[in-house]
Order: C-alpha cells, then structure tokens, then sequence
C-alpha cells in the first residue's frame, strides 16, 4: 500500500566559482513514501537546506552543479524540462522558509499576493475564488479572513508564518518541504503549529520534509529521520528507533548534545571539534577527526550506508554487526 | 493618509520658517553691507549712510528687521531690491520659469533614464551592457558639471555647430508660435543634457543595488517556487519594491538640483533664477538673496513632501 513520492539517488550539489568547488552534498538517496514526515537534520552548513533547494530547482545555475536523480512522482525534478517544473511547482511540490517575515513581498497586500499565486495555476478562476479557497486555510491555521486585506508588516512573526504555511498548501501539494518553518518561533506558538500541521496531514493526505536543526521537532512531528553532516547523509531511519538507539557516532552526538525530558539527567555534551572544510575531497570518513570511536578502517576509505534495520541504515562501519 | 498629508505639510511649514530665520542671520553675520555698495567706492558721507541705512530699515535693531521681513514676507512682499529699487518678487517671477524648465525635465528625464539603465543592468548582471553601463555612469560621475558644459558646447555648438551654445531664445529671429518652441528647445538641448548626465549616475546606482537586492529576497524565491512566470515576478513584485529607494534619491537630487543650477545656468548664459542670485550676491543684495533662498527652500519642501506622499502611496509601511 506505501507508494514512494520521492525517491532520491546518489544526489549531489557542488557549489562553484572561479577559484574552489565546495562540496555541499555528497551522495545523498533515501526515498519518501506517501504519508511520510521525514525530518531532516543535522547542523549549519551540513547541507541540508541545499539538498532543499536543490528538489526545488532554486539553485543559481551559474554557481551551483546538481547531479544525481530525484524521482517525484514518476518524474525527475531534477532534469525535467521548465514547463513541466513550473507545473510541477506549488501544485504537487510547495515550500515554506523560515523567515516569513521576509516570505511576503511587503508593499503588497497578502490577499493580493495569494490571488497571483493561485492564478498561476488556475489562470481563469473567477474572482474570489482564491480568497474563498485561502479562508479556508486560513481558518485551518487558526487565522481570520481579515488578514486578506492586511500587509505583511501589520501582522506578527507567528501569523505570518501561519500564512506562509496556510499558503503552501493552497493546491493541496502532494509534498510540502518546510525549510527551519518553526525554527524562528517561540516554543508555544512552534509547539502549536506542529500539531496543527500534523492535523492537517491526517485530513490532506500530504507528505512533508522538515528540515531542522531542532531534534525536538522532529521527535514531534516526524516518523522518519535523515542525519546530515557535512554533506553526508550520515544516518537514515525510522525517527522512534534513531532516537532511542543512534547507530552513527555523529547521530549520538547529536542526540547527546540536547536536552531530556524524561528519562534520568545528564551532562549535555557538544561535539568536539568542528565542521570540516567542504571544499576538500576526504577519502576516509568525513566525521572520523571528531569521532570517538574511529579506528583504522575508518580513515582508510569513505564508508558505504550499511544496513542496521529495516529502512534503517548508517554510513559508518562500525555499523557492520550492530551497534557502534 | 490624509492625517500623514496634513503633518507632512506641516512639517514642511516648519522647515521653510527655519530656512528663513537661518538666512537672516546668515546674510547679516557675512562680511560687507549693502549700504557702502550702493553709496559706491569712494563715497564716505556719513549723512548720506545714515539716510540709506533708514530709507531700508537697517538703523533698527535686528529683531525689528526680523520681524518686518517676516510680516512683509507672509503678506507676499518679498521687499525691494537694494540695488535695482524693484519688488523682488517680480524680479525671481521672470526669473523662475526658465529655471523650473530646466530643474523639472530634466530630474524627471535622468530618472527614467537612470533607472532604466540600472534595471537592465541589474537584470544582466556581469554582461557586456552591465559592464558599459557601470563605466560610462562612473566616469559622468567623476565630471564636474560646469566642465562637461563647456565641453559640450565646444562639441555641439563650436565644432558641429549643432545647437546654440548659450541663452534660451535667438533674439534676432523674434520667433512667435510652433516656431518660438522649437527655438527655445533647441535652447534646452545643452543645458537640459548636461544636467540629465550629471544626474544619471545617482539614479544608475541606486537602481541598479535595489535591483539586485529585492532580487535576493527570500519572497522572491518564494515566487519562483510557485511556478510564477519570471516576468511577472519582474514587473509586479520586483519592480515595485525596488523603485523605492529611487523615488527617495529623487528627493534628494531635487534639492541638490534646484540649488545647484546655478553654476549650468551661468555656463550657458541661461536667463533663471541662478545668475540672479549671483549676481545678488556679488551685490550684497540682501532682500533679493533672502527671497531667492526662500523660493528655493519652498521649492524643496514642495519637492520633498511630494516625494513623501508618492513614498507612501508606494510602501503601506510609510503611512503612519
């Protein structure tokens, strides 16, 4: 009964200019099943906004080399020619990004804004039929339709991030990627928006990627966790099983490194060291200088994801019989 | 907005009456008087000192002359020249209208050029035109305006013998009609193109940076992520947001503008209000200089309370 929205093989993003290439993601393939909420994380500059972007096709053609295939739908978003795209975009593939504030243009009213997105797909609409098609998101997202006629600047951060995400669901997508869309809210107002988001997936029918740097909202909100560091996809799996026992060195540093509710207290660790320069091509394992567990092997070649359980799976090889 | 309309007007009232208390003391703490320039060089007589100082006023304490001016000046008197005996304001009111010719078109001309070049730049960035474009606005820049005159009436007028190298119409010919404004625009040509160069750089600069930086924001990327077609991204959420910080540099070159026509209005012996003044100043013609930056100072308030209502017309953000 699962059917794979996406299916992401061997993608890689490689940003470019005139003096250095900088490898920002390397190898990356997991898939997606309908009804999926995969969190992905991992720490600034660990490539997983570019890995967004890139599905997206927003990357700047001139600096940025995309390779790899990204089957959505049946087709790839990756190579797929612009008409196809343009169709593709909003109405089966929307966004929405962290800084709302900045997502709406602010010298036009937010009803305006909305109706030309909607007419972009649905050019002969009749006259507000977009606004009656936003009011009803508005209303999921807990909003009024007063905020049709307001600017950006008249409402809060919270608000807008409402309508950010009320307005990436207005062709009902099929996959809504939301790039750090709670990070910049408090945690009462994040907290909420989780569950409603979570609400509406059950009534919508839709499958999302949040990509955070906040393993809480993953624990939250998603099923399925995907670790990055430093361009790797360094561990793949269901959320509830990653937590409980991380099998990469990295993903239990991660995990060390934030806060329990429950369970007994302990120190919160960071990471030693920090992130390496991506402009150089390792060949040993890209997290081996701050691992506490590398050996040999471990700088001898970059290691291959190694299956730890079902849809579960570690790039590190000490994973070879189990746990690290 | 109309609550913003009617403060904004209000605080241009304040600015002129500024203006107008720091010119009366300006012109009263420069060095010389117009008494000694009137009376002429070699002339000493005392008694004759005292009579012009009290013909004018300028026996009583400066607070009186203060308050007179100010009175006089709200009821439309701008007083009477010292040197020529005649109301000022019918001196700046022949004056004016070619200066306005000028001023006017040809703000409005470098903006429109201005900014379409910095557009087009901005839309290809890095290309030739951009390249072009970018070097031509430096080196205007860097030109003095007097000097790029000169040199355009040596090219123009001497060289091509084009256009005519100074005034506003050809005396001799005694045009009427159709014919009277082809002549004075053949008049405007130089003077008008002088300006217009000098002022595209501005324009150029700040349109082209407002480009590229609406360009980067985020709700742009949003745009796109919904399939909306380039063009219209363009010229709906680009271009209205970018052209802001356009209107405000119009603002501000205006200012700069109407002060500073005088130095293209003496280059091309063009009959306004900017030899008037020079030559007021020359004279230490206080009543005609006092009017003369009272004009200019309500032309910049009007100027800049425009701009503010056009600003805000444009950005929701601004109508407070």
């Amino acid at each position: 009964m699962s059917e794979t929205v996406l299916s992401i093989d061997n993608l890689c993003v490689t940003y470019k200019n005139r003096q250095k290439k900088v490898y920002a993601v390397k190898n990356a393939s997991f898939s997606i099943e309908k009804g999926d909420a995969v969190g992905i994380v991992g720490e600034s500059g660990s490539g997983k906004s570019t890995l967004a972007m890139a599905l997206l096709r927003l990357l700047p053609a001139r600096t940025a080399e995309v390779t790899g295939k990204a089957d959505f739908l049946g087709r790839d978003l990756l190579t797929v020619d612009d008409k196809a795209l343009a169709d593709l975009r909003w109405k089966e593939l929307s966004v929405v990004f962290q800084k709302a504030m900045s997502s709406f243009s602010p010298v036009h009213r937010i009803g305006e804004q909305i109706e030309d997105i909607y007419r972009v797909h649905t050019p002969n609409a009749q006259k507000g039929e977009a606004k009656e098609r936003a009011v009803e998101l508005l209303k999921l997202v807990n909003l009024g339709d007063r905020v049709w006629r307001l600017y950006p600047h008249e409402l809060s951060g919270g608000m807008l991030q409402r309508v950010a995400i009320a307005m990436s669901l207005l062709f009902n997508p099929r996959l809504l990627i939301m790039d750090e869309a709670t990070t910049a809210l408090d945690v009462v107002t994040q907290g909420q928006l989780l569950n409603e988001i979570k609400h509406m997936e059950e009534t919508l029918d839709m499958t999302r990627i949040m990509i955070t740097h906040d393993m809480s909202v993953v624990a939250a909100s998603c099923n399925k966790v995907v670790v990055m560091y430093a361009g790797d996809i360094v561990e793949v799996g269901p959320v509830k099983k990653v937590l409980k026992t991380p099998a990469h060195p990295y993903t239990q540093g991660l995990l060390g490194s934030f806060p329990s509710l429950k369970g007994e207290t302990h120190a919160l660790r960071a990471i030693p060291g920090s992130i390496p320069d991506l402009s150089q091509q390792y060949n040993e394992c890209i997290f081996a200088p701050r691992c506490p567990h590398a050996t040999e092997a471990c700088r001898k070649a970059r290691p291959e994801p190694v299956q730890v359980g079902e849809g579960w799976s570690s790039r590190c090889v000490l994973c070879g019989g189990g746990k690290a | 907005m109309t609550k913003y309309v009617i403060k904004r007007l209000f605080s241009g009232l304040i600015t002129i009456f500024l203006v107008f208390v720091i010119n009366f003391i300006l012109i009263h703490i420069a060095p010389g008087d117009p008494v000694s320039v009137m009376m002429g060089k070699d002339n000493n007589d005392p008694e004759l000192r005292a009579a012009l100082m009290a013909k004018y006023g300028l026996d009583q304490p400066l607070y009186v002359q203060f308050y007179r001016q100010l009175t006089t000046t709200i009821r439309g008197d701008l007083g009477d020249s010292y040197i020529y005996s005649r109301p000022v304001v019918d001196m700046i009111a022949e004056k004016i209208g070619p200066t306005l010719l000028l001023v006017f078109p040809s703000a409005l001309i470098a903006l429109i050029i201005g900014a379409a070049m910095g557009i087009l730049s901005a839309r290809h960035e890095g290309s030739v035109i951009d390249v072009i474009f970018s070097g031509l606005t430096y080196i205007l820049n860097a030109m003095p305006s007097f000097w790029l005159g000169l040199m355009l009436i040596i090219l123009f007028a001497t060289r091509l013998n084009l256009l005519p190298s100074s005034g506003m119409i050809d005396v001799r010919a005694g045009y009427t009609g159709f014919r009277y404004i082809l002549d004075v625009l053949r008049h405007l040509a130089l003077p008008l193109g002088t300006l217009v160069l000098i002022n595209i750089p501005y324009y150029y600069r700040i349109a082209k940076s407002s480009v590229l930086q609406v360009t980067n924001e985020e709700f742009i990327t949003t745009f796109r992520a919904t399939g909306m077609s380039e063009r219209k991204i363009f010229n709906k959420y680009v271009f209205k947001n970018a052209i802001l910080p356009v209107v405000t540099v119009f603002g501000i070159t205006m200012a700069f503008l109407i002060s500073g026509v005088t130095l293209i209005e003496t280059v091309f012996a063009w009959p306004g209000t900017g030899r008037l003044t020079l030559t007021a100043i020359n004279q230490r013609d206080y009543t005609v200089l006092m009017g003369m930056y009272l004009v200019v100072s309500v032309m910049v308030a009007l100027t800049m309370i425009v701009v503010d209502i056009v600003y805000a017309l444009l950005d929701p953000r601004i109508r407070y």
